[in-house]
């Protein structure tokens, strides 16, 4: 197992009049490999989880496991752990802070002990990864960039420490359309080509749906739902009431499923829908 | 980062919660005033038991009111030590090489550490019971007398508004980028001072950045809004002084008056 959750209760600012219980008794796990899905309303309690998985937040109770070992005691190196296990925080355009490009997203390698040469490659690999020619790029000041470009350093900065699992904190927040499409594709490369564990945190269903094999539900700091895509997007009463809802594709196909139709409702993009329309219809007719 | 809590306002609905902001800075002024003149241990005791009263009926937790008293502790124990020490006069209680603890130190030293911590509890009791807000609102009050003077009050009070507003938001906004550091294995803890005042940098740049960009957008906003200062500009909340305020006024009044007419 790579990462266990055991019973993780996390608690702000506790014994003042401003508690909050942010997770109650969380308890999952994540296989190396996986597109594994979080997803909950805001204030839910997805971000409190995964800032746990790499030891920035400490839990109130209960455990974390990373391969077998226990996150939170003496002998694990939490910097080593977080070069392995990448966070990249919401809105991560405002963590830039360095004098050049370059500089910027060779801080997380140059914190792990990476010099010279195979900084200057780690570099290159993350500008390249975001598509930010290398040349042009490396020595511009990350402030006179513009929003999108700002965010895809930040994004370069996190894979130049070449993770083997990276958490993206609802990454596709207020991004346009086009670049949002291209990001979530880009994203499914490298868990398909680099075997890169991902863990996506969004309450957006149309960005998981496509991408994630399995998925965690939460709502008011509770694992409500787990499991792959298109069972959970069954309970779409569950779903609503706790502020989300399920992708308009699915909940498509399950009309037409409703109305008698024979048709497969686990289905997320607009061309595979497309085609089993057309094909539902066609076994109709015939 | 967590354990800086400016402005440590507790909500509650005691007495002295309610009451108005301006008589409780006026109060507080007066209750300063009065531990200045107070002359005796006597006139200490007396003082205190009143606060003792006024701090139990705000049902605080005492852990609340220590927090408080913390960092003015170092400067307690300061004014302490130096009275033991450098004040002389009366009886010698201590020889210790060159150095004497001598009556009118120990009477001094005590007197004024007294007073220190009167002065800081009152003022504590006050800020624990006071919104921040309340507080610029009343402070915006009491100035506006000065306004012929050319003293700008509303701009005072909605400097410290803003500025007391922004606390949270920057000190989140700070704990957030000290975590995105983090994740990219920078280090706070550990090294000598100078290595961790350089490793502040990717905290500090991007915790500057964003606050002059806050800034800017209020300003914006506020423009859009058609801001233009305290000309002619109504309130949400009106403040109004009710029976219970006079009577609070009156007691630190009383208090005042009978501390210099007997001498205590």
């Amino acid at each position: 197992m790579f990462i266990e959750v055991k019973n993780l209760t996390h608690v702000y600012m506790p014994g003042t009049p401003f508690q909050v219980n942010a997770l109650t008794d969380v308890s999952l796990d994540i296989e190396r490999g996986e597109f594994i899905g979080v997803i909950g309303e805001t204030g839910s309690g997805k971000s409190t989880l995964v800032q746990h998985l790499n030891g920035l937040l400490k839990p109130t109770s209960g455990e974390i496991w990373i391969e077998g070992n226990n996150l939170w005691s003496s002998k694990t190196d939490l910097r080593r752990l977080r070069s392995r296990i990448a966070l990249l925080f919401q809105y991560p355009e405002h963590q830039l802070f360095e004098e050049t490009v370059f500089k910027d997203v060779a801080f997380g390698p140059r914190n792990m002990g990476v010099e010279g040469r195979e900084l200057e490659e780690r570099v290159r690999y993350g500008l390249e990864w975001v598509e930010l020619d290398y040349h042009t790029y490396s020595q511009r000041s990350p402030f006179s960039l513009s929003g999108g470009e700002k965010r895809r350093v930040a994004m370069a900065g996190i894979l130049s420490m070449y993770p083997e699992a990276i958490i993206l904190d609802e990454p596709t927040a207020s991004m346009d359309p086009v670049s949002r499409k291209h990001f979530l594709a880009r994203i499914k490369r490298l868990h398909q080509e680099g075997k890169v564990t991902v863990i996506f945190v969004t309450h957006n269903m149309e960005d998981i749906a496509l991408l994630a094999e399995r998925l965690f539900v939460f709502a008011s700091g509770r694992l409500v739902l787990q499991g792959q895509p298109a069972e959970i997007f069954q309970s779409k009463e569950t779903l609503e009431a706790i502020g989300l809802g399920i992708p308009v594709l699915t909940d498509l196909m399950q009309k037409i499923c409703r109305k008698g139709k024979t048709i497969r409702t686990d289905i997320f993009s607009v061309e595979d829908a497309c085609r089993e329309i057309i094909r539902s219809r066609r076994e109709g007719v015939g | 980062m967590r354990s800086l809590t400016l402005g440590h306002y507790l909500p509650g609905n005691s007495l002295l919660h309610r009451m108005d902001p301006r008589v409780k800075l006026v109060s507080l002024l007066v209750l300063i005033i009065a531990l200045f003149v107070i002359e005796t241990f006597l006139g200490f005791m007396l003082f205190g038991s009143f606060i003792f009263m006024i701090f139990l009926s705000t049902r605080l937790p005492w852990r609340y009111f220590f927090r408080g008293l913390r960092p003015v502790f170092l400067i307690v124990l300061i004014t302490l030590i130096l009275h033991f020490l450098f004040t002389k006069g009366g009886q010698v209680y201590v020889r210790w090489g060159p150095l004497t603890v001598e009556e009118a130190g120990i009477y001094l030293g005590s007197f004024m550490t007294l007073r220190l911590v009167l002065l800081v509890t009152t003022t504590v009791m006050i800020t624990l019971t006071t919104s921040p807000i309340a507080f610029a609102d009343g402070i915006e009050y009491l100035l506006r007398p000065f306004r012929r003077m050319g003293v700008p009050g509303h701009e005072i009070a909605m400097m410290m508004t803003i500025a007391l507003r922004f606390i949270p938001t920057l000190m989140e906004e700070g704990d957030k980028i000290r975590k995105a550091q983090m994740a990219r294995g920078a280090d706070f803890e550990t090294g000598n001072i100078f290595r961790r005042a350089r490793n502040l940098v990717p905290l500090l740049v991007p915790l500057f950045v964003s606050a002059f960009r806050r800034a800017d957008e209020l300003a914006v906003a506020m423009e859009a809004r058609c801001y233009r200062g305290g000309q002619g500009r109504t309130r949400l909340r009106e403040l109004q002084a009710r029976p219970l305020d006079y009577y609070g006024l009156t007691t630190v009044t009383a208090i005042l008056v009978f501390i210099i007419l007997t001498g205590v």
